[in-house]
């Protein structure tokens, strides 16, 4: 008896430990700014921050931009790293340098990228443009997703390639009406993750970018001015945030948890 | 004509290793042949090579007139079965039967009418809407099946299908699968290690081991006269009992010494195997050949009971003699000594086998 609620107790703490911080934001979103850092939790609930944000802020355009880079660079992407990552896991090609290569290149410290990306950048003009932003963001994404998906594709066994391909399928048949099918799961992972990872970077969306390309995470940094830190709409920017995130998360539990391959061999 | 001729193939995976090495085969057309061997023996490898799932480093495959050796493998017209039976778990049991003919450009109403006959024949009907993952494994086994019957083709090739079975289903399916080559009059090359699907489904069996061949022959031939020890102890459960032996004499009169057997051997095998009295020998026993009774051909060979398995309809005992040498019988019901006993069983010389020690091979093949 005491076993189970000394572990739900712990339980509990454990998700407040996690929920606490995201409705403390939620909640100064929700109260005045002058209130944000009252005791009471809702000394008065307002739309103010949300409002503020979208007409004296351009929020929208910031969000959209985000919703635009993060789509566009999965877009792109996918099937690039799913077609590595299917050559990586069949074919072995490159060997292992390849392989090593698209590991370490996750090793490397973003901004260590920067520079060079940014000269290269001023070159080409695609600076201040979400057509670079969008590349960047592929390329960075590129290795990891190739990564991922090499595994899951590691783990579709061999022989429905070779039942499609003596039913009559070419190699590229057999990737496409079997493998790619049985690989949804994986690729809708990989995909929400590559979206998440879009989403949330900052680093490049504001070496590369500008004011018109500000994407949300840029948008947010920038609510901190010389006159001090906008907290409330800081809370109501990363409350909106969020928002897509959750969505993402809820697609990859769905996802990730269904082994569609169950049932295939065995 | 889809007779499957491999001319001395080889899979080399370099660095001196390889998979199947220098094998040439004639599987005649409308033959069942097995492919038997342990695993790692090339069997399976031998398989997808005709699949054209595996790639031929060196020698030709013909099915049929043609040369395939290059072929892709939608081009050979043969049908796989596997031992994961590789359904397309996103399609349900009526599409992954469609998927060959579909590939294929068959009309749709001569595939409706091939999955209607599949499934009639297997069973299938009630299933044919449902995913792979909601069937059982004898379904699943039923599916491949069906998937490589719709297509017709020239060739069926199967690894090791029933292995995934318990042992009544696979009993069961064991005698279908004849049934169904018997009905088809196809092409069929089965791979296996169990030898009891060797001996019962083949027209012939091909043995395997190491990437190369050791016997090919109809079942019962390769059992009464193995090449070899390796066919020998590989083709029966238990494993043929394999003795250090010498023979001394002529045709006339040959003595056997082979630890506690020793003797005359009957007349027959005196004029058989007198060339062998000039070097070292192995004696071959089946376990069914040491009996509990003598006969005029046995020869006695006493020891203590350390195995007993009582199988209802017979029993197999395993004898270890005072050398310390280790001999099973398959005996009758009947005899059913208890652990520890000492008893005294026949060896039927009149069935012996013999192979030179040097390199196993069997003296009544020498030629």
């Amino acid at each position: 008896m005491t076993r189970p609620v000394l572990s739900h107790l712990g339980l509990i703490l454990a998700c407040l430990v996690v929920l606490l911080p995201i409705l403390w934001v939620l909640r100064t979103s929700l109260v005045p700014e002058h209130a944000s850092y009252a005791k009471e939790i809702f000394p008065s609930i307002t739309l103010d921050n949300y409002q503020a944000l979208f007409a004296d802020k351009n929020f929208g355009r910031n969000y959209l931009n985000s919703l635009i880079v993060a789509v566009l660079s999965v877009v792109l992407t996918m099937p690039l790293a799913a077609m590595t990552g299917y050559a990586f896991a069949r074919f072995r090609t490159g060997g292992r340098l390849a392989r090593f290569a698209t590991l370490a290149s996750q090793m490397l410290p973003p901004v260590a990228l920067a520079l060079p990306v940014f000269m290269l950048y001023r070159v080409t003009g695609l600076t201040n443009s979400l057509t670079g932003i969008v590349l960047v963001y592929s390329a960075i994404n590129l290795p990891f997703l190739t990564w991922i998906l090499m595994g899951f594709f590691e783990s579709i066994p061999e022989d429905l390639e070779g039942a499609a391909m003596t039913d009559g399928a070419t190699r590229w048949g057999a990737f496409w009406r079997v493998v790619l099918p049985v690989a949804a799961p994986g690729i809708m992972a990989a995909a929400v993750l590559g979206f998440i990872l879009s989403w949330n970077e900052f680093l490049f969306a504001l070496i590369l970018g500008g004011s018109k390309t500000a994407t949300v995470p840029v948008a947010l940094a920038a609510l901190q001015t010389s006159n001090g830190v906008q907290i409330s709409q800081v809370s109501a920017g990363v409350s909106l945030a969020i928002l897509p995130l959750l969505i993402a998360v809820r697609f990859i539990q769905k996802y990730l948890v269904q082994g569609l391959s169950f049932g295939s061999v065995k | 004509m889809t007779a499957i001729t491999l001319d001395s193939i080889s899979r080399d995976y370099g660095s001196g290793l390889y998979g199947v090495r220098d094998v040439s085969l004639t599987i005649d057309e409308g033959e069942f042949m097995v492919l038997l061997g342990p695993s790692g023996c090339g069997k399976s490898t031998t398989l997808r090579m005709i699949a054209g799932l595996e790639e031929i480093t060196a020698g030709r495959i013909r099915i049929g007139a043609r040369d395939v050796t290059e072929l892709p493998p939608r081009d050979r017209n043969v049908a796989v079965v596997f031992q994961s039976y590789a359904l397309y778990p996103h399609m349900s049991v009526r599409e992954n039967m469609r998927f060959g003919m579909k590939m294929r450009g068959t009309p749709v109403a001569e595939q409706d009418r091939r999955i209607a006959e599949a499934a009639s024949i297997l069973g299938l009907e009630p299933y044919l809407d449902r995913k792979p993952g909601a069937l059982s494994g004898g379904q699943r086994q039923r599916v491949a099946l069906g998937r490589a019957m719709v297509r017709e083709p020239d060739v069926f090739l199967m690894d090791e299908p029933l292995s995934n079975l318990d042992a009544k289903l696979r009993g069961e399916m064991r005698q279908e699968l004849v049934k169904l080559h018997r009905r088809l009059g196809k092409t069929m090359v089965f791979v296996t290690h169990d030898h009891v699907e060797a001996m019962t489904m083949g027209d012939r069996i091909c043995i395997m081991r190491d990437g190369h061949i050791e016997q090919v022959g109809p079942p019962l031939e390769v059992y009464a006269n193995p090449a070899n020890t390796f066919v020998a102890q590989f083709l029966a459960s238990p494993a043929m009992n394999l003795i250090p032996a010498s023979l001394a004499g002529d045709a006339t009169r040959l003595t056997l010494k082979a630890g506690p057997i020793s003797g005359d051997l009957p007349p027959a095998q005196a004029a058989l195997y007198t060339k062998a009295a000039q070097e070292p020998a192995i004696l071959g026993l089946r376990a069914e050949d040491v009996l509990s009774e003598p006969t005029a051909s046995t020869l006695p060979v006493a020891g203590k009971v350390i195995v007993r398995e009582a199988l209802g309809a017979e029993n197999l005992i395993g004898i270890e003699t005072a050398e310390g040498i280790a001999l099973s019988a398959r005996t009758g019901r009947d005899f059913l000594p208890a652990f520890g006993d000492q008893v005294t069983l026949h060896a039927d010389m009149a069935r012996m086998h013999l192979f030179r020690a040097s390199d196993g091979k069997a003296w009544s093949r020498q030629g």
